[in-house]
């Protein structure tokens, strides 16, 4: 908007946006407020599907765990504000890997042990 | 030493920043700091595969649906989703330079992780009563090593934050200071993500499977 930031912009090259660096200071904490609120409301939806057992048990399963990657990135993106660095927010590069790595350690456990080998 | 730009280009932007991000070494350090979470999301990374791999070998024990109270987990999920928002506004009024809102906030913040932890025990202490140790079953062993991993994070975390509340009175908001209170809030907000994937996985987890 102003002239830092386009100076700042021309410094990022091409490809590399999305670790631009993004900072704000409001006034009044609102976004704190509606992270929270959001972070409730995922909480208690995730809860009464959970106990009223709205669909098949391994589909709400996935339902759930979506709610609750939503609510990682609300808390990354609102609360930690993921975005703020000095210069170029280089570190969402292995923070993205981390959580891909982890993803895979999960799901691939999980996957080969669905196989019915001696262990299983 | 505050002023000194990583490049030209961005200098002018550099004026703008908070003061920890100012600092060009307390900024190195929030950058070293989400290495850290980078390394501790593998750590819990490998326990979540531990415990869904181990979640049905319930040997003679209880099975999650048995030991599992969603009461008990609800509470310390409402608990540890407050206190993230607590640590949230303590940053925020450290942004708006408000020292006294920032300590009332953080101690807050430390009420809430004690009541959580205290919880957390008294869970573990009553599953150990009936005969529900790590030793009854691989799926328990799983279950209180990933809980357990949790819940020393936040031990660790409150006794971080009361270091931090000492500092806060004794030195009042200095570069140091915002950065050591930016990366802690870095650290508990990182714990609640953890605690939300653990009640979803583990607690709802053990009603559906």
């Amino acid at each position: 908007m102003h002239g830092g930031d386009e100076q700042h912009e021309t410094a990022m090259e091409p490809g590399f946006e999305f670790i631009r660096p993004r900072f704000e200071a409001p006034k009044f904490p609102m976004h704190q407020v509606w992270g929270y609120v959001a972070s409730l409301v995922l909480t208690f939806g995730a809860l009464w599907m959970t106990v009223n057992r709205i669909m098949n048990p391994s589909v709400l399963l996935g339902v759930v765990l979506a709610m609750a990657v939503a609510q990682a990135a609300l808390q990354l993106g609102v609360f930690m504000h993921v975005r703020e660095s000095r210069g170029p927010a280089w570190h969402l590069v292995p923070l993205g890997m981390a959580f891909a790595i982890g993803i895979g350690l999960v799901g691939m456990s999980v996957w080969i042990m669905m196989f019915k080998s001696g262990v299983s | 030493m505050s002023s000194h730009a990583l490049d030209g280009k961005a200098k002018a932007s550099h004026q703008e920043l908070p003061p920890e991000f100012q600092d060009q070494e307390e900024s190195i350090k929030i950058t070293g700091f989400w290495l850290f979470i980078v390394t501790d999301v593998l750590i819990f990374a490998s326990l979540f595969a531990t415990y869904a791999v181990l979640v049905n070998r319930v040997a003679a024990g209880p099975t999650p649906a048995q030991v599992f109270q969603l009461n008990t987990a609800l509470i310390e999920t409402l608990i540890l989703l407050t206190s993230s928002f607590t640590i949230g506004i303590a940053i925020w009024a450290m942004r708006q330079n408000r020292q006294r809102m920032v300590s009332w906030w953080l101690a807050l913040t430390v009420l809430l992780g004690m009541a959580f932890v205290s919880i957390e025990l008294v869970e573990f202490a009553g599953d150990v009563a009936v005969g529900w140790g790590w030793h009854t079953s691989a799926f328990l062993s799983s279950f209180f090593l990933l809980v357990a991993a949790h819940g020393t994070h936040v031990t660790m975390g409150i006794i971080w934050a009361v270091a931090l509340l000492f500092q806060l009175r004794r030195r009042g908001l200095t570069t140091v200071t915002r950065r050591k209170l930016y990366t802690f809030s870095l650290y508990w907000h990182f714990l609640d993500i953890m605690w939300v994937f653990i009640f979803t996985v583990v607690y709802l987890g053990g009603r559906l499977i």
